[in-house]
C-alpha cells in the first residue's frame, strides 16, 4: 500500500489551512475543549492516615468521612490499629515519597521533627477563616501553631483523668455522695473494700498507670505544680515536698487496686464497674462507648467526676491530622478542605457523640451531648482551668521516660525521694 | 513384654498430656469466639457458651468495621495470596540455590557472605526499616507489590539459606560426585540430583516462609502500599485498637480465620514427610 | 576443553551467589553500618549528623530497663532453646516411632506458630492471669493450694513469657527434627534390633549424632527468634508488671517509633548484635576446633 503524502493527509482530514479564518476556527475549538477539560477538575480526594479502628471510633470517624463527602471530597480510607505504629507508618510513608494526603498525630510535640524537616504544609488560610485562634483552647494551640504558621487541624479533644464510678457498687458499699475532695475518695475506696468489692478497677500497664500520676498531680497537686513540673519541668518543683505527697498519694492507690490488674486493658478495667464488681475506675472519656455497648447509662448507672476541687485543672488531650507538604494544587485543596470540615461544628458534634471527645470550637448545639460531656464543655469554657496533656510539655523521649519510673515506682519499692531524683534528671535531660 | 508395654503406655499418655496442654488456649479461643461479648465480660473463660453463636464468626469476615470500611477481614485476603505465593517460591528457590552452592561447590568468599547473612539474621528488623524505604523509594518500588516480595525475599535469606545448607551437608555427597563425573553441570546438578532429594526441607521451608508472610504485619503495612495491605492489617486492626471498644469474640473468630491458610498447608504437607528419600537415591 | 568447561561452572557459581552477595553486603552489612553511624549521634525521629561519640552507649548501660532486658533475654533464651530442643527432638522421635496419627499430632504441636500472636497473646494472659485463668480454675475444682501468678509477679513474670514463646515455637522444632529423621536409613533400625540394642540407647548415641545438622539448624533459629521476640511480650504483659518482662527487642522498637529516639535504638541493636557475636564466636570456634581434630 503506497503511504500518502503528509500533506493530503492533513489537508483531507482539516480542510484547506491556508484559510486564515478556517485555521481561527479550528484553533478557538481546541482551545475551548482544553479549557472546558480543565475546569472539570476531579473532587478533591483525600487519604487519611488513622488508628480508629474500632467500635465507636470508627462510627465517628465514618461522621467525619460523611462530611467530607457532604462538601464534596473523596474520604481514601488507611486505618492502622496502635498510635504508636500509625504515626510511624505516616513517617514511612512520608521519607518514602507516597505520603497520605493527612495524617493523624496527638496534639503534641510528635511532628516537630516533621516540621523542622521541612515535610509538613500549613493550613494558615483555614486557620484565619474559621478563626482557630479565638475558638481553640489555647494548650491545643500551642501545639498546631508552630513559630506563627499552623500545621494541623485539631480533631478531637479527650479529658484522660475522668473519674468514673458505679452506681451498683456504691449503692451497694453505702457510699451515698459523690466524692468531691480527695479524702473522700479515700474513704470511698475503704467503703468499697469492706464491702468485698474492688476499689479501684485498674488495667497494669504503663500509659494507665501514668493516667493516675497525672489525675494525682492535677487534684492533689493543683495547676501551679502540674505546669511547673510538665511545662517547666523545673528541678526545684520536682524535688519539693508538694510534688512529695503527689507521688506517695499516687503510690497509695496501689492498696486499692486487685491483685489480677497487671497487663489488664483498660476496657477489662471498664467491664469491672459494668458488672458492678468494681467500684472506681480513674481513665479517659472513651470509656463512655464501652458503657454505652453494655446499654449503661450516665447519671443512671455510672457517675463522672471531672476533678476533686473546685479549682481543679482540666487536662486537655488531643488529636489532630498534618498535612505532609506537596506541590501539586489538588492535593493541597483536599488538604484545604479537610481542615476546614473536620473542624466544622457540625461535623464535631456528629464526630464527638461517637468518640466520646468534646467538640471541638465554639458555635454548636450541645443539648444532643450527654451529661458527661456537657459538664467537661462548661469546665473549657473556663481558660484558668484547662492545662495541657504530657505530651503537650514533653518530647515523646522525655515523656516515655518519665513513664518508665512511675511504672517502677508504681510495681517496684523505691524511696520516694530516690523518685523524685529520678524524674529531674530523666525531665531535665 | 509387660514393661515394654507399660513403656508405651508411659508414652502415650505422655504426648496426650502435652498435647492437652498445646490445645488449652486453642480451646479458649474457639469457645471464646462463640460466646457473646456479655458472657464474655462475666470472666469466665474456660466455661463453654450458652448459645453457639457464629455471630462473631460473620462479623469477622465480612461486616466487621476496621475504620471507615465495614468489610470486615475478607478484603486483604486475596492481596495476602498475592503477596505470599512469589515470596515464598522466590525465597525456597534463592535458598536452595545458595544452600547447594554453598556446600556443593565451595566458592571463594562463599562462607564469609554467609556469615554476613546470618549476623544479620539476629537484627531487629524495624531498625532495617528506614533505611530500606529510602532505598526501595529511590528504586521506585516503593508501596508496590514488587516492594514488598523483594523485601519478604531479603529478609527471609538468612534463614532459608541455613535450612538448605544444614540440610544438604548431610546429603551423601557420592551422588553429587557421580552426577559431575556424567559430565553435568551446576544448574543440570541441581535440578536433577539435589532438588529431587529436598522435599522434606522444601516443605519445612515452605511452612517457615508462608507462616512468616502469612502472619507478617509491620512490613506489609510499610512497604505493600494502600492497595496491597495484607490480611494482618484488618486483623491488626481489630484486635489491637487503642481507646475503641474491643470485640474479643470477633478477634478469637478473626484470628482463627487468619491462621486457616498456614493450618491447611500444615496439614496437606504430610505427603512430603517421606522416609529415606536419601537413601533411596543411593540404592536405586 | 576440561578447563574451559571448568571456568564456565565457576562463572555460573558466582552469578548463583550474586543475590546472596548483594543482600549480604549492601542491606545486611549496609544497614548495620548505617546503624552504627546513627548510633553515635542525637538523631530524633529523623538521622542528623550531630555527634556525640558514645553518649548514648552510656545512656543505654545507666538505664535499668536495658540492663533488665539482656538479663531477660539471657533468662528466658536458655530456657527456649534447650526445652524447644529437648522437647522437638523428643516429640519428633514419638511422632516418628509411630504409625497412626502422624498428621494430626504434628498439626497439633505446629498449630501455634500458625497464629498471630495479638490475639492469642490476649488468651495467655487470660489463662495466666491468677483471678481469670488457671490459678482460678483450679481453685474452683477445690484446689485451694495451687498457686499460679507468675504473670503478676515482676520477679517470675519472664518466665511465664518463656512458657508462651516454648508453645509457640516448639511445633517448628519438632517438624525439623522430622525431617531429618525422615533422612535417617530405616536399615539402622533393623541393624540395631538384631544386634539386641534397646531403642532409647539408638536414638541417643546413634541417632542424635546424624541429627546434627537438625539440631544446628534448629538451634539457630531458636536463637534468632529469641533475639528478635518482641510480638509475644507486647501481647502478654507489654513489658510489664512495669518493666519487669522488657526484653531488648521492644526497648529497641519503643525507643525507634514511640519515643522518636532512633539514636538510642540504633545503640541498642549494635549492643544486641554485640551481645549475640561474643556468645556464638566461642561456639563456632569449638565446633572448627572439634572437626579439626576429628579431621586429624
Amino acid at each position: 500500500m503506497a503511504t500518502e503524502n503528509p500533506n493530503a493527509i492533513v489537508e483531507r482530514r482539516l480542510g484547506n489551512l491556508s484559510n486564515p479564518m478556517r485555521a481561527a476556527r479550528i484553533t478557538f475549538f481546541v482551545l475551548a475543549l482544553l479549557a472546558s477539560v480543565g475546569t472539570q477538575a476531579a473532587p478533591p480526594r483525600a487519604e487519611v492516615m488513622h488508628w480508629w479502628t474500632a467500635g465507636g471510633e470508627s462510627a465517628a470517624v465514618r461522621a467525619l468521612a460523611d462530611a467530607y463527602r457532604a462538601a464534596g471530597g473523596v474520604w481514601v480510607d488507611t486505618a492502622v490499629a496502635g498510635s504508636e505504629q500509625a504515626r510511624a507508618v505516616a513517617v514511612s510513608r512520608i521519607v518514602g515519597g507516597q505520603p497520605p494526603t493527612a495524617a493523624l498525630f496527638n496534639t503534641s510535640k510528635q511532628f516537630l521533627d516533621l516540621i523542622d524537616g521541612e515535610l509538613l504544609g500549613t493550613v494558615d488560610a483555614v486557620a484565619a477563616r474559621d478563626g482557630w485562634d479565638r475558638t481553640l483552647p489555647e494548650p491545643i494551640l500551642a501545639t498546631i501553631r508552630v513559630r506563627g504558621h499552623y500545621y494541623a487541624a485539631p480533631v478531637s479533644i479527650h479529658m484522660p483523668t475522668w473519674i468514673w464510678y458505679s452506681k451498683a457498687a456504691f449503692r451497694k458499699a453505702g457510699v451515698t455522695s459523690e466524692p468531691a475532695t480527695i479524702p473522700e475518695l479515700f474513704a470511698a475506696f475503704d467503703r468499697l473494700k469492706a464491702a468485698g468489692l474492688i476499689p479501684l478497677a485498674h488495667g497494669g500497664q504503663p500509659w494507665q498507670e501514668n493516667i493516675l500520676f497525672r489525675a494525682m498531680l492535677a487534684n492533689v497537686g493543683g495547676r501551679d505544680l502540674y505546669l511547673k513540673v510538665l511545662r517547666d519541668r523545673d528541678p526545684r518543683a520536682i524535688q519539693s515536698e508538694a510534688f512529695k505527697n503527689v507521688l506517695l498519694t499516687f503510690k497509695r492507690l496501689k492498696a486499692y487496686v486487685d491483685v489480677g490488674a497487671p497487663g489488664r486493658n483498660w476496657n477489662d478495667a471498664t467491664a469491672l464497674l459494668i458488672t458492678g464488681k468494681a467500684g472506681v475506675q480513674i481513665m479517659g472519656d472513651w470509656v463512655k462507648a464501652e458503657f454505652a455497648v453494655a446499654r449503661q447509662l450516665p447519671e443512671r448507672d455510672y457517675g463522672c467526676i471531672a476533678g476533686l476541687s473546685p479549682q481543679a485543672p482540666y487536662i486537655v488531650q488531643g488529636d489532630a491530622f498534618v498535612f505532609p507538604k506537596s506541590s501539586n494544587r489538588d492535593v493541597v485543596a483536599a488538604q484545604q478542605l479537610l481542615a476546614h470540615v473536620v473542624t466544622s461544628p457540625a461535623a464535631q458534634v456528629a464526630f464527638s457523640k461517637q468518640k466520646g471527645s468534646i467538640p471541638i470550637g465554639k458555635g454548636f448545639d450541645s443539648a444532643t451531648l450527654d451529661a458527661c460531656t456537657r459538664k467537661g464543655l462548661a469546665l473549657m469554657a473556663d481558660p484558668t482551668r484547662v492545662v495541657g496533656n504530657d505530651e503537650n510539655y514533653l518530647i515523646p523521649d522525655q515523656n516515655g521516660a518519665l513513664s518508665d519510673i512511675l511504672t517502677t515506682y508504681w510495681n517496684r519499692t523505691l524511696a520516694v525521694e530516690a523518685v523524685q531524683k529520678l524524674i529531674a534528671v530523666a525531665l531535665t535531660r | 513384654m509387660s514393661s515394654r508395654r507399660a513403656a508405651r503406655i508411659g508414652l502415650t499418655v505422655f504426648l496426650a498430656s502435652v498435647a492437652f496442654c498445646f490445645l488449652l488456649p486453642l480451646y479458649v479461643m474457639l469457645v471464646t469466639s462463640f460466646k457473646s461479648l456479655d458472657e464474655i465480660r462475666l470472666g469466665n473463660i474456660f466455661a463453654l457458651p450458652d448459645t453457639l453463636s457464629l455471630d462473631a464468626w460473620r462479623a469477622a469476615w465480612s461486616t466487621v468495621c476496621t475504620g471507615v470500611s465495614c468489610e470486615g477481614i475478607r478484603g486483604g485476603f486475596v492481596n495476602s495470596v498475592q503477596i505470599a505465593i512469589p515470596s515464598t517460591a522466590l525465597a525456597i528457590a534463592f535458598g536452595a540455590l545458595n544452600g547447594y552452592a554453598l556446600v556443593f561447590w565451595r566458592a571463594r568468599g562463599a562462607n564469609v557472605l554467609f556469615a554476613l547473612l546470618m549476623i544479620g539474621a539476629f537484627v531487629p528488623l524495624q531498625v532495617m526499616i528506614y533505611p530500606l524505604v529510602r532505598a526501595t523509594a529511590m528504586l521506585h518500588i516503593f508501596g508496590t507489590l514488587p516492594g514488598i516480595v523483594l523485601v519478604h525475599v531479603i529478609f527471609s535469606m538468612p534463614l532459608m539459606t541455613l535450612l538448605f545448607r544444614n540440610y544438604y551437608t548431610a546429603l551423601p555427597v557420592e551422588i553429587f560426585n557421580a552426577a559431575r563425573v556424567d559430565g553435568a553441570g551446576f544448574l543440570r546438578t541441581f535440578a536433577h540430583v539435589v532438588l529431587p532429594l529436598s522435599p522434606p526441607i522444601i516443605v519445612v521451608a515452605a511452612i517457615m516462609q508462608v507462616t512468616g508472610v502469612w502472619n507478617d504485619y509491620l512490613l506489609g503495612l510499610v512497604f505493600a502500599g494502600r492497595d496491597h495491605l495484607p490480611m494482618t492489617v484488618q486483623l491488626n486492626n481489630l484486635v489491637n485498637t487503642t481507646t475503641g471498644t474491643r470485640q474479643y469474640n470477633v478477634d478469637m473468630a478473626a484470628t482463627l480465620l487468619t491462621a486457616l491458610v498456614p493450618l491447611v498447608l500444615y496439614f496437606a504437607s504430610g505427603r512430603w514427610f517421606v522416609r529415606g528419600i536419601a537413601t533411596g537415591a543411593l540404592k536405586g | 576443553m576440561r578447563g574451559r568447561l571448568l571456568n564456565f561452572r565457576r562463572i555460573s557459581v558466582y552469578v548463583a551467589l550474586l543475590p546472596m552477595a548483594i543482600t549480604a553486603c549492601a542491606v545486611y552489612l549496609g544497614t548495620t553500618l548505617w546503624s552504627l553511624r546513627v548510633s553515635f549521634s542525637s538523631s530524633r525521629t529523623f538521622p542528623t549528623d550531630n555527634f556525640v561519640g558514645f553518649a548514648q552507649y552510656a545512656r543505654l548501660f545507666t538505664d535499668d530497663r536495658w540492663l533488665l532486658s539482656l538479663t531477660n533475654l539471657a533468662i528466658y533464651g536458655t530456657l527456649v532453646i534447650v526445652v524447644c530442643l529437648a522437647l522437638g527432638f523428643w516429640l519428633a522421635a514419638l511422632i516418628d516411632a509411630q504409625a497412626r496419627g502422624e498428621g494430626v499430632l504434628r498439626s497439633v504441636f505446629l498449630y501455634p506458630y500458625a497464629m498471630s500472636f495479638v490475639a492469642t497473646g490476649v488468651v495467655w494472659q487470660w489463662l495466666l492471669n491468677p483471678s481469670l485463668g488457671i490459678q482460678e480454675a483450679a481453685h474452683r475444682l477445690g484446689f485451694e493450694q495451687v498457686q499460679f501468678d507468675w504473670i503478676v509477679d515482676p520477679d517470675k513474670v519472664i518466665y511465664a513469657v518463656a512458657i508462651a514463646a516454648i508453645w509457640q515455637s516448639c511445633g517448628l522444632v519438632t517438624v525439623i527434627m522430622l525431617a531429618g529423621l525422615r533422612g535417617i536409613d530405616p536399615e539402622i533400625w533393623k541393624a540395631a534390633r538384631v544386634d539386641g540394642i534397646p531403642a532409647w540407647r539408638v536414638y541417643v548415641s546413634i541417632v542424635r549424632p546424624m541429627l546434627a545438622h537438625s539440631f544446628a539448624t534448629a538451634t539457630i533459629l531458636l536463637l534468632t527468634a529469641v533475639v528478635k521476640l518482641y510480638d509475644v511480650v507486647v501481647a502478654m504483659t507489654q513489658g510489664g508488671p512495669g518493666t519487669a518482662s522488657e526484653v531488648p527487642a521492644k526497648y529497641i522498637m519503643d525507643h525507634l517509633f514511640g519515643r522518636a529516639n532512633i539514636a538510642l535504638a540504633s545503640a541498642g541493636s549494635i549492643v544486641l548484635l554485640l551481645t549475640v557475636g561474643i556468645l556464638l564466636a566461642p561456639a563456632l570456634y569449638l565446633r572448627r576446633y572439634a572437626t579439626r581434630l576429628a579431621a586429624r
